[in-house]
């Protein structure tokens, strides 16, 4: 690859690619806030200006140039800390603030906040602007946003992102010089989709989000990267938490799958995470017809104990799972089944999604309106790789349960709307339900178990293109649950025999020694971006 | 009076003249179109033109044969030149001149540079507050197409043409051919980042290439009288004749057309017949609003693009602004960076703050509240603008703006805090 200089470090550039970006891939912070990798390019901040001492033809550029927009040459040499290239920097800094508020502790950008950054870095630290600044007011402009046009640096990526992303065009420039101002038009309010993505690109506090608006300083979270599961996309993510609650979701870039963005339904998806008040906390076993909370000692005992009584086999003992259950989940399910009953009767809701939101048209690229899809669990595609039972009108249960099962387990919560499958289940003379929440299910079961939310656990799903991705804990769990590979393990265990994996890591291991979906993977080879099983689908390619 | 040098203004000179098509053939018009279309290669056209000298009026003086040339050779994409008539530069009212008087002359170099340039159709933007402009250059377009000088297979020779007359919205940073292009596309108009250039993606990102009013108007005489007759004219790199606007507290404003290089001096004081009422000269501004002002002594010097240039401040579009001894310079400066402030696009950040922010320095000023750190901070301010934003507007501001503070530091002193 050619390379240039940048403050007298090499840098190598693939043709065509701008200074900025080549910059930033090697690692060297250029300050820019028009600048977005995702959207196009329009060099109006003018913060990455740069000094460019050499052309590579041995004449350097009178005038400073912006770096986002000059294509790298052979040989350049190019300065982002010289003294002129720090004038630059320093002038466009002075001239943002000349009618920014300045009201950082009231702000909900501050702590990641470019202005806020690079005044600090770049900036002098006193004002000579002692003039009324200009002033507007601020509104609601969707059901995610809220839009305070005093803090805009007017960098237009709202408008770009709008324009070029999801075509929507409700946002744009109004009026021009000082009183130029980016909003949506006739004051309408932004109905789409993909609205906290405008919070995240918004470099400054113009943009917040509202269900985030005075919770929480943003440099109190503790950053979690994992994986959305609102929906089979997978989209790569953040859970941003503190004292064991989640106070946002962000969007984590991931250019296999959903590049910088993420749909509003992924990013309202966390409450359930901290919901306290319906989940279960103790295991229970009924007694006497009510649900009394016991030890795990206790209830694993009494288990044992009635399915040693029922001494049902084959299938006489019926598993159902939802799609929300991991891979190492629903491994170790089956082989509760079938090591420890000889039954392969495990059920799962197949659903298959398909894309949910229709673009406009005339948009040419509409790869963010893929982001969601009608399947609104993450790992459907899991369930069909690790060959569980399951059809579009649940025919097969439907059979199943017509031969009247008298052990049945169940994780999460399938099936749960249909009262017909609740019927015949309910006739069974064991029901252990595995779950966080309460649900119909739990009303039913003779045996509770309390497991862990996907903020909690450990364990991977496969995307909708079959792209392996790891979940990562990032609450603590509550005292008394239990995550759900070591629950199913231990209720092998109580069978006597052979002990399942009883951690995600070791259940995933397990997996790669196995024939199936996953052999010869190990668990260290999932990374942060994920891993497409052979033969993977592009993430490009609509679901 | 001193004697005009008349080329382009030879017909509005000539008593009488209507300016309709009849006319201006009568005057010996449409030959060249004739010509060009008749004998001439496009590449041939392009040689003249660069032979000549001739540079682009409209204010950055680039050469025009050499900005047609950067044109690419035909392609299945469309070519496009588009005349700039949007003549918004403070104190310019040459080209209005020209387009109300003599229409057919810019058109005629208008239509030469479109088959110079195998472009098919041609776009004239002019402002659009100018409806009596826009009406008249509609009427002279009417009488080419009638005439059979414009639409299909032009006197048999082949070539289509179709001109397009296009008003603008009425703001000033339309006059750039980028935001130009943009709002002739229909959009907000704001200036590109360049690259790339007009000539690779202008209108509907095909080529294109934008020429100022006054600049066009002078292609027929060169292609009628040769590259020759036209370098002749004015000294070495600023060939031909220029049409100056003059306005301001002299005893004649008006446009006077005189050979480039003719001393600044003279065409106040020869031309428009000098100071108003007797007074003294306190102040020239010598190229419309973005031009740095200059002081009486330095006036007695060639005007031309390189020697005011030389002078640190510019020709410009060829507008001389003239300020008598009662002007207040700081009046004077509040009232330009006002119309700055008022129509920066806003895009780039320097340019959006530094005009707000200089505007209000400089009202401190007329508020008789100002010091010696304030003149200081806003010669800062217009520095900082200056060679930092996407199009020449920072430059723009930037000059002018400094020169006040540089060359009237004693005007300014008369508002300070007492």
């Amino acid at each position: 690859m050619p390379i240039f200089y940048l403050n007298d470090k090499p840098v190598e550039f693939e043709k065509g690619e701008t200074i900025l970006k080549a910059a930033l891939r090697a690692g060297t912070e250029i300050p820019h806030y028009c600048y977005h990798p995702g959207l196009k390019i329009t060099a109006q901040c003018r913060m990455c200006l740069v000094e460019i001492t050499d052309m590579g033809n041995g004449r350097g550029m009178p005038k400073l140039q912006t770096s986002c927009s000059t294509p790298a040459g052979e040989n350049m040499k190019v300065s982002s800390v010289s003294e002129k290239a720090h004038w630059g920097q320093n002038l466009v800094n002075e001239f943002l603030l000349v009618n920014h508020p300045l009201d950082c502790p009231i702000c909900d950008q501050a702590g990641e906040c470019d202005l806020q950054n690079y005044a600090h870095r770049y900036g002098t630290g006193h004002s000579e602007m002692a003039y009324e600044k200009r002033v507007y007011g601020w509104r609601n402009v969707g059901s995610f946003l809220m839009l305070e046009r005093n803090r805009c640096v007017q960098c237009s990526r709202c408008e770009r992102f709008s324009r070029d992303i999801v075509g929507t065009h409700d946002f744009g420039a109004f009026l021009r010089t000082h009183e130029l101002t980016f909003d949506t038009w006739g004051d309408s309010e932004i109905t789409h989709k993909f609205q906290g993505n405008l919070a995240d690109i918004c470099p400054v506090g113009a943009i917040t989000s509202r269900d985030w608006r005075f919770k929480k300083r943003a440099w109190k979270l503790h950053k979690t990267p994992t994986v959305c599961t609102a929906c089979s996309t997978g989209c790569n993510i953040t859970l941003e938490h503190h004292e064991n609650r989640v106070f946002r979701v962000k969007p984590r870039e991931n250019q296999a799958v959903n590049r910088w963005w993420m749909c509003d339904e992924g990013r309202e998806s966390f409450p359930v995470l901290n919901n306290r008040r319906e989940r279960i906390l103790e295991p229970q076993a009924r007694v006497k017809g009510e649900l009394q909370a016991a030890s795990w000692d206790a209830i694993e005992k009494a288990v044992a104990h009635r399915l040693q009584e029922i001494g049902a086999n084959g299938a006489q003992v019926l598993g159902l799972t939802d799609t929300h259950a991991t891979n190492e989940e629903l491994f170790v399910f089956k082989q509760l089944l079938s090591e420890g009953f000889g039954s392969d009767q495990l059920y799962f809701p197949y659903r298959p999604g398909t894309q949910q939101e229709k673009p406009p048209r005339y948009l040419a690229d509409t790869f963010v309106y893929s982001l969601i899809t009608t399947d609104k669990s993450p790992n459907t595609a899991g369930a069909l790789k690790a060959g569980l039972i399951g059809d579009e009108d649940d025919k097969r249960l439907k059979a199943a349960l017509k031969a009247a099962p008298k052990v049945v387990f169940i994780l999460g919560t399938p099936f749960v709307n249909d009262v017909a499958v609740r019927e015949a289940v309910s006739q069974a003379d064991l029901i252990v339900a595995i779950g966080t929440l309460h649900n119909p299910w739990v009303e039913l079961a003779d045996v509770v178990l309390p497991g862990h939310t996907h903020g909690e656990k450990d364990g991977t799903f496969l995307n909708k293109a079959e792209r392996l991705q790891r979940i990562r804990p990032a609450l603590d769990a509550p005292e008394g649950t239990r995550d759900q590979v070591g629950i199913l393990a231990s209720l092998l265990a109580l069978l006597g025999k052979e002990p399942a994996p009883a951690s995600a890591e070791a259940a995933f291991n397990a997996m790669g020694q196995q024939d199936g979906p996953f052999k010869g993977l190990s668990w260290e080879a999932v990374g942060p971006q994920g891993l497409p099983l052979g033969g993977a689908k592009p993430a490009q390619a609509t679901a | 009076m001193a004697e005009e040098t008349l080329l382009l203004l030879k017909n509005i000179r000539t008593p009488g003249y209507t300016g309709d098509l009849a006319a201006y053939q009568k005057a010996g018009g449409s030959k060249a179109w004739e010509k060009v279309l008749k004998s001439m290669k496009p590449a041939e056209v392009i040689e003249v033109l660069k032979a000549s000298g001739l540079r682009g009026r409209g204010g950055a003086g680039f050469p025009c044969g050499m900005k047609w040339s950067f044109m690419p050779p035909p392609s299945d994409k469309p070519h496009y030149l588009v005349c700039n008539a949007d003549e918004s530069e403070p104190g310019t009212f040459k080209d209005h001149l020209i387009m109300l008087n003599d229409p057919h002359e810019f058109l005629e170099g208008m239509m030469i540079g479109c088959y110079a340039m195998n472009s098919h159709h041609g776009y004239i933007y002019i402002r659009g507050e100018s409806q009596h402009a826009i009406k008249r250059v509609q009427q002279a377009i009417d009488e080419l197409y009638k005439a059979k000088l414009l639409g299909k297979n032009i006197l048999g020779g082949g070539f289509d043409l179709h001109l397009t007359v296009h008003p603008g919205a009425g703001a000033y940073i339309c006059g750039e051919e980028t935001a130009m292009l943009d709002s002739l596309e229909g959009k907000r108009g704001q200036p590109r980042s360049k690259p790339p250039f007009p000539a690779q993606s202008g209108f509907d990102a095909c080529p294109t290439t934008v020429n100022n009013v006054e600049t066009l108007a002078n292609v027929p005489f060169i292609l009628n009288q040769g590259a020759e007759a036209f370098a002749a004219l004015g000294p070495a790199n600023n060939a031909g004749t220029q049409c100056v606007s003059i306005s301001g507290h002299v005893a004649k404003p008006g446009v006077y057309e005189v050979e480039m290089g003719h001393n600044l001096k003279s065409l106040i004081y020869d031309y428009a017949g000098g100071i108003r009422g007797g007074k003294k000269l306190k102040a020239v501004i010598p190229g419309g609003a973005s031009a740095g002002i200059l002081r009486p002594d330095e006036i007695d010097i060639p005007y031309d693009f390189d020697n005011l240039m030389k002078a640190g401040t510019m020709r410009g579009s060829g507008a001389i602004m003239v300020f008598d001894e009662d002007t207040d310079v700081v009046r004077l400066a509040e009232r330009t960076i006002r119309f700055f402030n008022h129509e920066s696009c806003g895009q780039c950040t320097p340019c959006r703050e530094g005009t707000f922010w200089l505007k209000n320095m400089v009202r401190q000023f007329m508020d008789d509240a100002g010091d010696e750190a304030l003149a200081k901070r806003m010669e800062r301010a217009a520095f900082q603008i200056g060679g930092t934003t996407i199009c020449a507007f920072g430059d723009a501001v930037s000059g002018p703006m400094m020169a006040f503070v540089r060359k009237f530091p004693e005007e300014f002193a008369k508002h300070y805090a007492s």
